[in-house]
């Protein structure tokens, strides 16, 4: 055509010689015209060349590739990838891909428990326990596990800043360093005091740091504090025992536990061992019996509802029911050698059970039990009173735990140690008089935070007008940096060195696992620096090797050089060393007991301010995943509530989200209220740590400052307050909680649902007894065998391995550290308060608490619930795009990117433990806080970040299973189900959770699946699930 | 007893006797003149309540589905309610042009063009919900089976994907149904116009339609295929729709007797979309004579008659519930009728099931206003039904510790009040550019048309 003619031509041109005839050879024009066109015709003559785009086809073809780059280029909204540059050099133990774990020490509370942590590329990505440590063995809690979110917290501090006129400027570490030390010289030259104050010291370097400050600067002084502190109970001991050192209880060993107000399951700073020890006596697998555990409190705490018998009592009259209960031991049962002392006698003569339990209400039959059971159970007893107790109620409860012979309970190995004491109320009350007197030119924060922490009635925060330089050395601002003339930013924990000392026996060790994220430095290394020293990266390692060397290593008594031993115990994060407890021996004194004033009770409202396992004393109250970690029994998050009882609700004709507001002589605050069930009439129970006013985007505003209410001079302890005054005030607060409340016992649809249903089985150790297999007879009433036959769409037959879990509701607490660590696992966004009323909490696992009983006295049951891996899962064959699917090995998965969000899996979810992304929550929560950029760094690499629009849920922590899988096929062998644990498993305090190889006969799992009290929950849909329950055991003398 | 002549003799279908060029006159006119005022009222309401719902879908698409109440539990709302209402409103027009085409009820005439279009706005409308109801709408696609390089396939088990399946079957039948059933139509104003413009279009549309014996022949064939066709894609599409509860594990939902309850509702709910409208049309258009009063009280009949089925339906699914001895289901059926939303399941059952009852009466069968009233009531207490089906059996299922209740927002009522707004800016662009009425199909019906032998 065309294109032939043109190349006919070029042909010619080129001087090609071959023909087809003569006219052409000749190159005759007519036979030229006619030859170009041969099949000339309209269409193609628009095609011919001279008509043509000067365009050639590669340039055509070069602009349409160019222009199209553009319009993609120009409409692509693609965030900037980054760059993603291999490692020129490999650094020593970094590969890419594997994490490394690093053993260092949790500074969130004074228990200082070990902790070790994963990284991923150099980045902490997960925060654990420590196995090696002998306190928490392997186990953390929320807080400690959240951690990880301080360290990232894009609203740390960067730089040292100095206040000029109200408003803080960015300096530099050698400006005000120098005029820091300036100050400080000054203060020494002219007498005035400087004033250091803390939170407890648990620290030994630490504490020699400050005594080569009080050296340099002889007048400075120390002062320490903590909200949730135990010094009652150590007063009490000392007081009793003569002895500053509280010896380690062995609850594991104790048959019947009697606990006064104190959650030591629950908030308890050492809830972790607690739980460990306490559930070890509650092990269904090893056929002893279990513990009994009586708990007589006013509150409702997660110990109570983990109780056998929980009985109601306002905490104001403990104190007295301990003392009718000695009375009745000592003077009626005629028990110890005390009976006949006729001081101890006389001193016990007003006290009468039978009176104070009429007057009470208490159930006689219950105290008759507790009398028969502690008798019973003399030396192998335990009676705990909680922290916020008066002192006079721990020595009379040493004096009951005498009486019963149970101080053989107390470990003669094991002692908790102070490595400096905390400040009495005097020495405080001391500071402030000299604050008022002008007395003090510089007051340093030690990362403490004195400004929303000490009571109302010190005025501290119009006192620190009176000082010339108040410094605050902090992570994040908060109220008393505000107040600061200088604020030093300081490393997180994850980024600093430190020593710790809680117990005698070992030390434990902190290293850093990341280099520090922004221009800040650890707090020893800072005063050190104040002291004269020059500041180098170096600067409080090497004090610290070097303190180690002079009084740590000798300790040891070994013949293994230093070095050794300092990165054997860094690798270990504990260093054991020889060391005897002060006394082996108890003697006891029974003077304290007769001279103690016994705490009065009233008839007025009695206040507990209690503490919490999300946002602690209020240091956490920035961390949005454990402001959003529901409480453990309310199931409230991002708030402190005034809990009322139901009877005290009517009373004040209040009901959940009214006002309340609480007086406490003339100290006034307004709270928001919850009604709990369980309480005791009259008591409130307020949360401490909340209502920040400094704590950036996520804590500021969060909850109501129950601080205001603290006394500095309290009739009965810091915490406990009776005759206080509660009125209702008018309007509305909307308390965010992710379980519905409902009528538990009016309704008689909703009575005991969970029970009817059998989601929630239960007995009693005495029933499993008599017959072990009670559980099968009280199965679902349904004839299941028509539907027991193979379902519509045939799955897999699963000859391999198949995933499975159980969960052994006996050791289950309810506690919720497993939540925690399936959110950090799993990169599971923070909602906000807005959206968990919304109902759009992507927590994975959950903890269900179901009541039952009366609204006054009701029983909890907890279950952890989350994807059940059914085998005939319904969610799988309702979605259309088949986003999830089953796997050869029991796992029902979760294709992201191929899901839509049609929700139709999870309407179809019996268990609704399917979460979905409504929206962006990253973007969504807070002006995209999650979208900073230090966030980015915390994500685990494992797992995918899920977008808006997708349904997502628990696929037993997959990452970890496929890591197994590629182990094994490396190694040529067959997966082990052991070698897999899913990492709410990892965090569960007391192994409540166990996960495996179901068709390995040999593993735990099958073993539990086998159990004769093992159930699954809604059994007669017949979805197959795969995570057995071990029904719970109540250690009741009834039958339930 | 005497023979009655008037007794067995049919009422006429189209009152008062009008010459063919009357009928064409009368069928036209909407399309000949300029738009009066009450129109553009009535498309000026509609078309804002259509912006408002494309706003609140447009913030929908940039910020999230989140916008709307669904959480957890109750995944579905009013997405998913709306759907399964407009599809219900869907099934009217095809049962009276298919199946009242097939068993010869010649009263459908005046009604069934109108009908047919109803069915095809309302099948664009539901058409809508399943498409934006999914978290990520722009992946859509990936519901129909295409080849792909991922050898990616759907899941033929989920009844979501049928009925991606059945209402693109619907849509496509019902409006090739309606389209063959204009061509005569088409013919005729071709014929009329004077317009150039507009005879070109209508040239276009009628294929060449030229009445010819054979023309008639063809289109007759054709319109009973399709007819036959129809028929069966009236009782499918529902059947279907109510596959996505039937075949779920809910309480509530997981039951046998949703397909036939879910035809007869939607015929129930079609008819009182179809009431509701023809009667504001007749008055409108001067069509009194044509969509007559007889017309209205046979339809009535037909929603007495269905709206009873409908709570025949309720009140075996209590039956069942209890006789089943399920206690999980006994206890989602008595949460409806007496737990946090009874309210809305007792506006469903007095809307859908007493107030139909009043049809007994002839009197209020044959009165316009009052049908206009419980007509209305009709479509209230239909969506109510699915509200009921939908948000109650979610929000209170399996383990009470997932219960929660469903709160709708402005963004819902947005969508709810734009759906609206779309139907009837398409009912009326319809009614001022094509004929409401078959005109050639009238034509067959009106008295003197048909030779009779006396």
């Amino acid at each position: 055509m065309d294109k032939g003619a043109d190349k006919e031509k070029n042909l010619k041109s080129d001087g090609q010689t071959y023909w087809r005839s003569f006219s052409e050879l000749y190159n005759n024009k007519a036979f030229r015209d006619a030859l170009n066109s041969e099949f000339s015709s309209e269409e193609l003559n628009g095609l011919r060349k001279n008509s043509k785009s000067s365009l050639s086809r590669r340039r055509f073809l070069a602009l349409l590739g160019a222009s199209a780059a553009f319009a993609a280029a120009g409409c692509s909204n693609y965030r900037g990838k980054g760059q993603i540059v291999p490692y020129n050099k490999k650094p020593e133990e970094v590969t890419l891909g594997i994490p490394n774990y690093y053993a260092s020490t949790c500074t969130g509370c004074s228990s200082s428990c070990g902790i070790l942590v994963k990284t991923r590329e150099g980045r902490p990505v997960k925060v654990d326990g420590n196995p090696d440590h002998p306190v928490n063995k392997g186990k953390i809690c929320a807080k400690g596990q959240a951690s990880i979110v301080n360290l990232y917290n894009p609203e740390r501090l960067k730089e040292p800043m100095v206040n000029e006129g109200g408003r803080f400027i960015q300096s530099d570490w050698n400006n005000v360093n120098s005029k820091i030390k300036e100050a400080l010289s000054s203060a020494n030259s002219s007498g005035k005091q400087v004033a250091l104050i803390s939170h407890s010291v648990t620290s030994p370097t630490f504490k020699k740091i400050i005594e080569d400050f009080q050296k340099a600067y002889p007048v400075a002084k120390l002062y320490t504090y903590e909200v949730f502190n135990e010094s009652a109970r150590r007063s009490a001991w000392e007081k009793t025992y003569g002895r500053k050192s509280l010896p380690v209880l062995k609850l594991d060993e104790a048959r019947v536990i009697l606990s006064l107000e104190s959650d030591f399951l629950g908030t308890d700073p050492n809830h972790i061992e607690n739980t460990r020890l306490f559930t070890s006596g509650r092990d269904v697998m090893s056929g002893k019996e279990f513990n009994r555990l009586y708990v007589v409190e006013g509150a409702a705490t997660l110990t109570g509802f983990n109780a056998d018998y929980r009985i109601r009592l306002r905490t104001d009259a403990i104190e007295e029911f301990v003392l009718c209960l000695i009375s009745e031991l000592v003077v009626k049962r005629k028990i110890s050698p005390f009976a006949g002392d006729s001081q101890v006698l006389s001193m016990l003569s007003g006290y009468k059970l039978d009176e104070f339990a009429a007057k009470h209400k208490l159930d006689q039959k219950v105290l008759n039990y507790l009398l028969e059971d502690l008798l019973k159970n003399q030396g192998s007893g335990a009676v705990i009173a909680g922290d916020m107790l008066p002192e006079s109620t721990h020595i009379a409860v040493n004096f009951l735990n005498e009486v019963l012979g149970n101080s053989k309970l107390y470990s003669r190995e094991s002692e908790s140690t102070d490595v400096h004491p905390l400040s009495t109320s005097d020495e405080i009350e001391t500071l402030i008089s000299s604050l008022n007197s002008g007395n003090v030119d510089v007051v340093i924060h030690l990362d403490s935070n004195p400004v929303y922490h000490f009571s109302p009635d010190y005025s501290y925060r119009e006192l620190l007008k009176k000082v010339k330089v108040v410094i605050t050395l902090t992570e994040m601002i908060n109220e008393s940096a505000e107040l600061s003339n200088f604020i030093i930013p300081l490393n997180d924990p994850l980024e600093s060195w430190g020593d710790y000392k809680t117990r005698s026996g070992f030390y434990s060790l902190q290293q850093p696992v990341i280099a520090p994220l922004y221009n800040t430095r650890q707090k020893e290394t800072v005063l050190l620096e104040w002291t004269g020293r020059n500041y180098s990266e170096n600067l409080y390692h090497d004090y610290l090797k070097e303190n180690w060397e002079k009084s740590v290593y000798p300790m040891l008594g070994t013949t293994a050089s230093f070095d050794k031993f300092w990165f054997a115990s860094l690798h270990d994060g504990v260093a054991f060393i020889q060391e005897k407890p002060e006394a082996s021996g108890l003697s006891f004194s029974k003077d304290a007991f007769l001279k103690s004033v016994p705490m009065k009770a009233s008839d007025g409202y009695v206040l507990l301010l209690q503490n919490n396992n999300t946002v602690g004393d209020g240091r956490f109250a920035s961390n949005g995943w454990l402001q959003e970690l529901p409480h453990p029994i309310s199931k409230v998050t991002w708030d402190n509530y005034a809990a009322v009882s139901p009877q005290a609700a009517s009373e004040l004709s209040v009901n959940s989200d009214d006002l309340v507001e609480i007086s406490v002589n003339g100290r006034k605050q307004v709270f928001p209220v919850f009604v709990q069930p369980g309480l005791a009439d009259k008591v409130i129970e307020v949360s401490l740590g909340y209502g920040r006013t400094a704590a950036g985007v996520v804590g500021t505003g969060v909850g109501v400052d129950a601080g205001v209410l603290v006394s500095a001079k309290p009739a009965i302890s810091d915490r406990l307050y009776n005759n206080i005054s509660v009125s209702k005030v008018s309007g509305k607060y909307e308390l965010a909680s992710t379980q519905e409340h409902y009528p538990i016992d009016s309704d008689p649809l909703l009575k005991d649902i969970h029970k009817r249903r059998g989601i929630i089985r239960e007995g009693t150790w005495l029933q499993y007894k008599e017959d072990p297999k009670f559980l099968e007879k009280e199965r679902h009433k349904m004839d299941l065998s028509p539907i027991n036959k193979p379902p519509v769409y045939a799955r897999e037959d699963y000859k391999g391995y198949k995933w499975g879990m159980a969960i052994d509701m006996n050791k289950c607490t309810g506690c919720g550290e497993c939540i925690m660590a399936c959110s950090i696992e799993n990169n599971i966004p923070v909602v906000g308060k807005d959206q968990v009323i919304a109902n759009r909490e992507m927590m994975w696992l959950r903890i269900d608490r179901y009541y039952s009983g009366t609204p006054e006295a009701p029983k909890a049951s907890f279950q952890p619930m989350l994807c059940q891996q059914c085998d005939y899962a319904p969610c799988e064959n309702v979605c259309p795009v088949a986003a999830t699917t089953h796997s050869e090995d029991g796992l029902n998965g979760m294709t992201y990117n191929r899901c839509v969000g049609t929700r139709y899996c999870s309407n179809n979810c019996p268990y609704k433990v399917r979460r979905f992304n409504y929206f962006d929550f990253r973007d969504h929560f807070k002006d995209s806080y999650q979208y900073s950029e230090s966030f980015d760094l915390m994500a685990n690499p494992e797992v995918t970040i899920r977008a808006r629009g997708v349904m997502e849920k628990c696929t037993f922590c997959v990452q970890r299973i496929m890591k197994e899988r590629e182990d094994a096929i490396r190694e040529n062998r067959e997966v082990i189900g052991s070698n897999v644990t899913t990492a709410c498993q990892d965090a569960c305090p007391s192994d409540a959770i166990v996960f495996g190889n179901v068709n390995d006969q040999d593993s735990q799992v099958a073993k539990y699946r086998e159990h004769e009290l093992g159930y699954t929950v809604l059994e007669e849909i017949k979805v197959a699930p795969n995570v057995t329950y071990i029904a719970r055991l109540r250690n009741i003398f009834e039958k339930e | 007893m005497s023979f009655d002549a008037t007794y067995t003799r049919e009422l006429p279908l189209v009152e008062g006797r009008s010459s063919f060029r009357e009928l064409d006159d009368v069928i036209t006119k909407p399309l000949d003149t300029k738009p009066s005022v009450k129109w553009w009222i009535g498309f000026g309401i509609s078309f804002t309540a259509l912006m408002i719902g494309a706003v609140c879908l447009g913030l929908t698409f940039w910020i999230g589905i989140g916008l709307w109440g669904n959480n957890q539990p109750v995944g579905w709302a009013f997405d998913i309610i709306n759907f399964v209402f407009w599809i219900g409103i869907g099934h009217a027009g095809t049962l009276i042009s298919a199946i009242l085409f097939l068993f010869r009820q010649k009263w459908r005439t005046g009604i069934a063009r109108f009908a047919e279009a109803m069915t095809i706005f309302a099948v664009m409308t539901a058409g809508i919900f399943p498409a934006i109801h999914t978290g990520r709408p722009w992946l859509d696609g990936y519901l129909l089976p295409y080849p792909n390089q991922h050898s990616l396939w759907v899941n033929f088990t989920s009844p979501l994907l049928w009925d991606v399946f059945a209402v693109s079957t619907y849509f496509t039948v019902s409006f090739v149904f309606w389209y063959v059933g204009l061509i005569p139509d088409f013919a005729l104003l071709r014929d009329r116009t004077k317009s150039g413009f507009k005879k070109l279009i209508y040239t276009i549309l009628s294929l060449g339609w030229r009445g010819s014996n054979r023309h008639w022949q063809h289109y007759e064939r054709v319109y009973l295929i399709l007819a036959g066709l129809s028929t069966p894609l009236v009782l499918s599409v529902h059947t279907i729709v109510s596959f996505d509860f039937a075949v779920s594990v809910l309480p509530g939902w997981h039951t046998t007797i949703f397909p036939p309850y879910f035809v007869a509702g939607a015929i129930f709910s079609g008819f009182g979309m179809v009431s509701t409208v023809l009667i504001i049309v007749r008055k409108v258009f001067d069509m009194e004579h044509i969509i007559t009063i007889n017309t209205l009280e046979k339809m009535n009949k037909i929603l007495l008659a269905t709206g009873t089925m409908v709570g025949y339906a309720y009140i075996m699914e209590f039956f069942i519930a209890w006789y089943s001895g399920n206690p999980i289901e006994l206890f989602v059926f008595i949460n409806r009728a007496f737990g946090p939303y009874a309210w809305a399941y007792w506006i469903m059952f007095s809307c859908n099931v007493f107030f139909p009852q009043l049809f007994w009466f002839k009197k209020i069968r044959r009165n316009i206003s009052i049908t206009f009233i419980l007509v209305l009531l009709v479509n209230v207490g239909m969506w109510f039904e699915r509200y009921v089906i939908i948000v109650t059996s979610l929000h209170r299922d399996f383990l009470p510790s997932s219960w929660g209740m469903y709160f709708p927002t402005i963004y819902d009522f947005g969508i709810l009040l734009g759906s609206f707004g779309l139907f009837f800016t398409l009912v009326f662009l319809f009614a001022k550019t094509l004929p409401v009425v078959a005109i050639s199909e009238i034509k067959a019906v009106t008295e003197g048309a048909q030779p009779k032998h006396h």
